[in-house]
């Protein structure tokens, strides 16, 4: 096992698993603002609809979602009247992004109702408008809230990307299979722990710029509201 | 495109696969429980050497992607049982140890990193007064941690704990990997003999769903009985 041409190799492919993250993060971050606005402010058949969507984005294992994504939205394509369009990137790209909205809809959606009532009727009764009162009152508490929980859906979501590979994407792990068959499948473990050093490598970047922003934020915190908001492991 | 009639068979085949994977989520959440239980419990008391080896074991299974670790011990796991039994001087076949060990293992190794923090959360909403309580009553150790602590951080754990029986369930689908057919990888069984990769794949995901919903009304069930005690 030559380390020193096998990483570059690999790495070769990290710009799609980044590519696919990246597209998952700004897309699913606005679909869980959609979803949990919905869901807060229960609007009635829509607000049903978008907890059906976050329990279907948290209980179905990632591998089905990319799948269904894979074999559903060609169907969907067909119905709109649009040729074949999607690539295994492009649906890994949706697929993932239905995962990541759904799953941090659940943690923006306690972030926002740990913010105190109280907050609400003091902006309302100064005449803030409601972007005012969200932009400057509610926004900033419940992003403090809700970052250690935002950390948790990044590292998952990094984790996650590495299933891209079943529905034919050629992410870092499809790239690391192809590595392995060329040696004849000798250097399988080794290869396996580079991969594991890369990802986690990943996650720690992605920890240590979510600590970042949680230090700037600290300033923010409430003193009267509930100081810690548990956030549940998932995958 | 999406053919109503397979549906139903479809969903005879998917059930069979249901009760093996509900039985190796059991298994996997019973070890990483206990597993999680002793991480917590060697942080709660701070035990030196210990301690910093469970920080080590948790940095490595979180942030490693399962299917690596899968990977990893479809690879390593046989070795490592063939050094350690020679080593032991004992005949063991390490390499033909079944598919479905494995991943108990790995999944195991993986949730256990998880498992102790919940166990973890649960043990530091216990409220220490307590046990100085229960200690001037002439509890012993044993007595205070069956009598008082267990009863109260089991009901503030149920939820996190039914969480993570439902990321077993979705982490078995990893499985199919290395070859071990649990509910997504009889989908995609079933799929592959009839090429009606939509309706298979709407079956799992209704039948996870279902499983989902119904662990989570189980462990709302079970919380609110117990809750009334304390």
């Amino acid at each position: 096992m030559d380390l020193a041409t096998m990483i570059p190799e690999l790495l070769s492919a990290l710009p799609l698993t980044l590519a696919i993250m990246f597209v998952a993060i700004a897309v699913g971050f606005c679909l869980a603002l959609i979803a949990t606005t919905f869901r807060v402010y229960r609007i009635p058949v829509v607000g049903q609809l978008a907890d059906l969507y976050v329990s279907y984005a948290r209980s179905v294992p990632v591998v089905l979602q990319l799948f269904v994504a894979f074999y559903g939205l060609p169907l969907v394509s067909s119905l709109v009247g649009l040729g074949d369009v999607f690539s295994a990137n492009i649906a890994s790209m949706i697929g993932l992004s239905l995962y990541h909205g759904g799953y941090l809809s659940e943690v923006m959606r306690p972030a926002f109702l740990a913010v105190e009532r109280g907050q609400h009727d003091a902006a309302d009764s100064l005449g803030y408008s409601f972007r005012q009162k969200m932009r400057r009152v509610i926004g900033p508490q419940a992003v403090h809230i809700a970052l250690p929980g935002y950390g948790n859906a990044i590292i998952y979501l990094i984790h996650n990307v590495a299933l891209v590979m079943y529905i034919g994407a050629a992410d870092l792990m499809a790239t690391a299979h192809l590595i392995m068959e060329r040696d004849y499948n000798q250097y399988q473990f080794g290869t396996y722990l580079v991969l594991a050093v890369i990802y986690s490598l990943l996650c720690l970047v992605a920890w240590l710029i979510v600590r970042f922003f949680e230090r700037r934020h600290a300033k923010y915190s409430s003193k009267t509201a509930p100081a810690k908001v548990r956030f549940t492991t998932s995958l | 495109m999406f053919d109503i009639d397979v549906l139903l068979p479809d969903f005879w085949s998917i059930l069979e696969a249901v009760p093996v994977t509900l039985a190796m989520a059991v298994l996997i959440f019973v070890l990483s429980t206990l597993i999680g239980g002793l991480f917590a419990l060697v942080e709660y008391r701070r035990i030196p050497v210990l301690r910093q080896l469970v920080i080590v074991w948790k940095v490595a299974f979180k942030g490693v992607p399962m299917v690596v670790v899968i990977f990893l011990a479809y690879y390593g796991l046989p070795a490592a049982l063939h050094a350690v039994s020679s080593l032991l001087s004992i005949e063991v076949n390490a390499h033909s140890l079944p598919n479905w060990v494995i991943i108990i293992v790995a999944l195991t190794a993986c949730v256990s990193a998880f498992q102790a923090e919940v166990v973890k959360g649960a043990l530091n909403a216990f409220d220490g007064g307590q046990s100085d309580a229960a200690h001037s009553l002439g509890y012993s150790n044993g007595q205070l941690f069956r009598r008082v602590m267990f009863p109260q951080i089991i009901v503030s754990a149920i939820p996190d704990l039914a969480n993570s029986f439902m990321v077993i369930m979705k982490a078995l689908s990893l499985a199919f990997a290395i070859e071990v057919v649990d509910i997504f990888a009889q989908a995609q069984l079933t799929a592959a003999l009839n090429f009606y990769y939509l309706e298979a794949f709407a079956i799992a995901v209704l039948f996870y769903m279902v499983i989902a919903w119904v662990v989570t009304k189980v462990a709302d069930r079970i919380e609110s009985a117990l809750r009334v005690r304390t």
